[in-house]
């Protein structure tokens, strides 16, 4: 029975992980939150759809796709959308939460109804310790851990990640030392928007695909960035597993109805005592 | 310059046809509809409108009701409550003549204040709260079963197929919540009791807990109060967590998209449903008729939810508009006292009681492959 609720969990777990990872990046970068990142997230579900249902994809070249088709909306989106937003905060975030409510409604007036998403990672289950799962958890669980890895090791020994990494720290000095602080932005991006996109197709088996699956999806995914610390990339990956667990248990211990009710009172609660999270950093203000 | 100026003008009084075109004119009859065409009721929304079109077309293509057509004026509720009322007096502030549609049990129980309001003759084909019918508002009816009459032919159904563990998985919103506590009544009068009862939320979309307290109570039927797309993930999410009991339900899973959303799960899914191809020949030729018009539309015919909606437009609601034209209480009246027929009736036994309820059978049907059938043995 708990190996059941482990399982669940920390597959639910990773996918926060993964959308949270999304808002880290940008919030590392420009201090700012994209609140589209939900939406991005179901965006690349139907995408997935798409190319297993046209193409007849399977699950590998079918992520990689997606990642990739994803990564240069980001970048257009950063360069057309994003960057007429950067003037403040609030304006960002009001254009970021009119973009994810723009992108829904465009996907709802195509496909009201969801969709069945094919099982493109194998069609049965695994018995581990009484729990029966279905493989889709094990393909999340090493995804997960294969994209964390790739992320760490292109942002500590590649020229690239090494680059976004200046521009996050300082965009002004970065550029001084002759990073193109504009490319790195919309590479921020556009990674940001692969990595939600790529999990969105990781969960697609799992669920029916409709244009709000995102919704609760991104509140989480931000809930579980705020826990961990939402400038810490290890940080937001303990964050997401760390509510994905803690979800599943308080459903089955407590009661369903309070699911929902448990992301947002950790939100609360971290805002209120300790704003940077828990692995996250106080970022002092230049005056 | 002259040409210029011509062109436009042409382009002008060309917009101005465009945007007439689809309008009513006065003489028109105005029937308002308020559904779900986005949002967690999309499938069932989509119907009504199917159904609703079907009997349109054919009345205005018999000459219209006394020479006036009958126009469309439909308002999306996107399955939420709050936005339910705003779209019910969209339609009455169009000055709509009446309203056919309503789904959802908590979309009917916000919004039918606006119809009592108003005056406004509100015809409800999606929705079987009894509470709809039972606090008083003279200017709602229902055509379907309400969910007494549903738990009462579940519980029967419990009985013919002894089944003696049942659990219970409901949504928290004004059906599933109804729907539990008279199920729980019927079979408490049956000596039974559940053993788990398990609830969850509209949008949810993992039922991983629920599920795991429902395998460890190891029922023999499972029944799933509830309404697309949350009843048929709970049916695959069971059976991958290896679950095998009977999945049961009303009318909210009595749809053919269940089908296509759990293909496999949903095999030999029961459920109680207000029409069946098979409950006569006029139900048979309807269905057929029904299913060659939207062969090509956007959703696929789904006549299970689209004959309610039919039958409220061309068997109910037409013959009082022949009686009563559009004077509103006149048509009302007209309604209380309305006897017909409907699919699987003989002629003159269908009627709504006192309560603007109206008094017609349910059938129980089961999936096998990619149909509902008759369950045998439940039909007598």
């Amino acid at each position: 029975m708990l190996a059941q609720l482990l399982v669940g969990g920390l597959g639910t777990g990773c996918i926060y992980a993964l959308v949270g990872l999304g808002f880290t990046l940008v919030y590392r970068t420009m201090r700012m939150v994209n609140f589209a990142q939900g939406q991005v997230f179901m965006a690349g579900t139907f995408l997935g759809l798409f190319g297993a249902q046209q193409f007849g994809l399977p699950a590998l070249p079918l992520l990689l796709l997606v990642a990739v088709i994803s990564f240069v909306v980001g970048m257009v989106l950063e360069r057309v959308v994003f960057r007429r937003l950067y003037a403040s905060h609030e304006v960002f975030v009001v254009g970021a939460i009119g973009l994810g409510v723009m992108i829904e409604n465009g996907f709802r007036i195509v496909y009201p109804e969801p969709l069945p998403f094919p099982k493109i990672f194998g069609a049965g289950v695994y018995h581990l310790h009484g729990a029966v799962f279905q493989k889709t958890y094990l393909w999340i669980l090493v995804i997960t851990l294969v994209l964390v890895a790739t992320l760490h090791v292109t942002f500590t020994y590649t020229r690239i990640g090494r680059a976004l990494r200046a521009v996050a720290s300082d965009g002004e000095i970065a550029a001084t030392m002759g990073v193109n602080v504009q490319r790195a932005i919309g590479a921020t991006f556009g990674l940001s928007f692969a990595i939600a996109a790529v999990a969105g197709v990781l969960i697609g088996p799992l669920y029916f695909v409709s244009p709000d699956l995102g919704d609760m999806v991104g509140l989480k995914a931000f809930s579980a960035a705020v826990l961990g610390g939402i400038n810490s990339v290890v940080g937001t990956i303990i964050g997401g597993l760390a509510l994905g667990l803690l979800e599943a248990l308080a459903a089955f211990y407590i009661s369903t109805d309070y699911k929902d009710l448990l992301a947002f009172a950790i939100l609360v609660v971290m805002l209120l005592v300790r704003p940077q999270g828990l692995l996250g950093r106080v970022v002092p203000v230049k005056v | 310059m002259t040409h210029r100026l011509a062109l436009l003008a042409g382009a002008l009084t060309l917009l101005a046809t465009m945007l007439t075109a689809g309008t009513a004119s006065a003489q028109d009859i105005k029937l308002g509809t308020v559904i779900p065409l986005s949002g967690a009721g999309a499938s069932y929304g989509a119907s009504i409108q199917q159904g609703l079109d079907m009997a349109l077309h054919e009345i205005n293509a018999a000459g219209g009701i006394n020479g006036r057509k009958i126009v469309l004026d439909v308002a999306d509720d996107a399955s939420d409550p709050a936005q339910s009322v705003i779209a019910l007096q969209r339609l009455v502030n169009d000055n709509d003549d009446l309203v056919i549609g309503g789904w959802g049990s908590s979309q009917v129980l916000a919004n039918m204040a606006v119809a009592e309001r108003a005056g406004m003759p509100y015809i409800v084909v999606g929705a079987s709260n009894p509470r709809i019918t039972t606090s008083g508002n003279k200017w709602t009816f229902r055509t379907l079963t309400n969910d007494n009459g549903h738990a009462a032919r579940l519980a029967q159904v419990v009985d013919l197929l002894h089944f003696k563990k049942i659990a219970i998985i409901y949504d928290t919103n004004d059906y599933g919540v109804g729907l539990r506590d008279i199920f729980l009544a019927t079979l408490t009068r049956q000596g039974m009791k559940p053993v788990d009862v398990e609830s969850y939320q509209t949008s949810d979309k993992d039922f991983t807990a629920q599920l795991t307290h429902i395998a460890a109570a190891e029922p023999e039927a499972l029944m799933v109060f509830g309404t697309l797309p949350a009843a048929a993930a709970i049916m695959n999410q069971a059976r991958d967590q290896g679950i095998e009991a009977r999945f049961m339900g009303a009318a909210g899973v009595s749809n053919e998209a269940v089908m296509k959303l759990a293909p496999q799960a949903s095999q030999h899914l029961i459920a109680t449903a207000y029409f069946h191809v098979d409950e006569d020949a006029t139900a048979r030729d309807w269905a057929a008729r029904y299913e060659q018009q939207f062969a090509q539309a956007n959703q696929a015919p789904r006549p299970s939810q689209a004959a309610p909606a039919y039958e409220a437009l061309k068997l109910i609601a037409a013959p009082c508009l022949a009686q009563a034209a559009t004077d509103k209480d006149k048509l009302r009246l007209c309604l209380k006292d309305w006897h017909g027929k409907l699919f699987g009736l003989p002629p003159g036994d269908a009627h709504f009681d006192h309560t603007n309820q109206l008094i017609a059978p349910l059938v129980v049907e089961e999936v096998v492959g990619t149909e509902f059938k008759l369950l045998p043995g439940a039909n007598q």
